[in-house]
């Protein structure tokens, strides 16, 4: 089971990196790559989770760390690429 | 309420990194969260907040269905740019939340908060599946 959520994780990491190497508009880079960064690292932590039951209360502060710190620099990367004067509407 | 929530928020993240239930470990857990410094500004309901934390909890499950959408659309996708309402800004923790639940699914990014006639609101980008037949491409 751990290994499914590993392989799963892993086939998002790529599906959401490859965008990256092609001519899309940057959001849309942004888009794909929160699959890959918060949706994807989020299985493989499910995955290790299953794996070192043991080391629990790292993992789900890894979990909790990734999710917002992900999210939110996501946030942060598309706010500032936005010209000045949409942001200080 | 706010407070509290904000004490044992940081008790939860002291003892999930010290991984230790002993009394002595919580105490200075307790001390931290009370000695770190705290947001000042205006009450902060906590009504609202709540519903705001559940949307975000929600998100996570939806989150994972977006991206399975995009992933079955191949690059059919549409980028638009949309409004959505938002919550009062002057309440930090609300506005944290919600541009958490709107930004983590895979669908929509929030571009920023703004304060319109009709009221604050968001700016969104959004990438979703195109809806129909794929375009005919002509040779």
């Amino acid at each position: 089971m751990s290994l499914l959520f590993l392989g799963a994780g892993l086939a998002l990491w790529f599906w959401g990196t490859w965008p990256l190497l092609e001519q899309r508009s940057y959001l849309s880079k942004l888009h794909k790559l929160s699959v890959s960064d918060t949706l994807g690292s989020g299985l493989m932590l499910l995955g290790l989770l299953l794996r070192i039951p043991s080391q629990w209360p790292l993992l789900a502060l890894a979990l909790l760390g990734l999710v917002v710190w992900n999210t939110i620099f996501g946030y942060v990367l598309a706010r500032c690429s936005q010209p000045a004067e949409v942001n200080q509407r | 309420m706010v407070f509290l929530l904000s004490c044992l928020f940081r008790l939860l993240l002291w003892t999930l990194l010290t991984a230790d239930l002993s009394g002595v470990n919580l105490a200075i857990g307790v001390g931290l969260a009370l000695l770190l410094p705290h947001a000042r500004g205006p009450r902060q309901p906590m009504a609202p907040a709540l519903r705001a934390l559940w949307r975000s909890l929600i998100a996570v499950p939806l989150a994972y269905g977006e991206a399975l959408a995009l992933i079955g659309s191949g690059d059919r996708e549409e980028e638009s740019w949309i409004e959505r309402p938002a919550g009062d800004p002057r309440h930090r923790l609300l506005i944290f939340l919600e541009v958490l639940a709107i930004t983590l699914t895979p669908f929509t990014i929030v571009l920023g908060l703004s304060n319109g006639p009709r009221g604050p609101h968001y700016t969104i980008h959004q990438l979703r599946p195109r809806r129909g037949k794929p375009e005919e491409v002509q040779p």
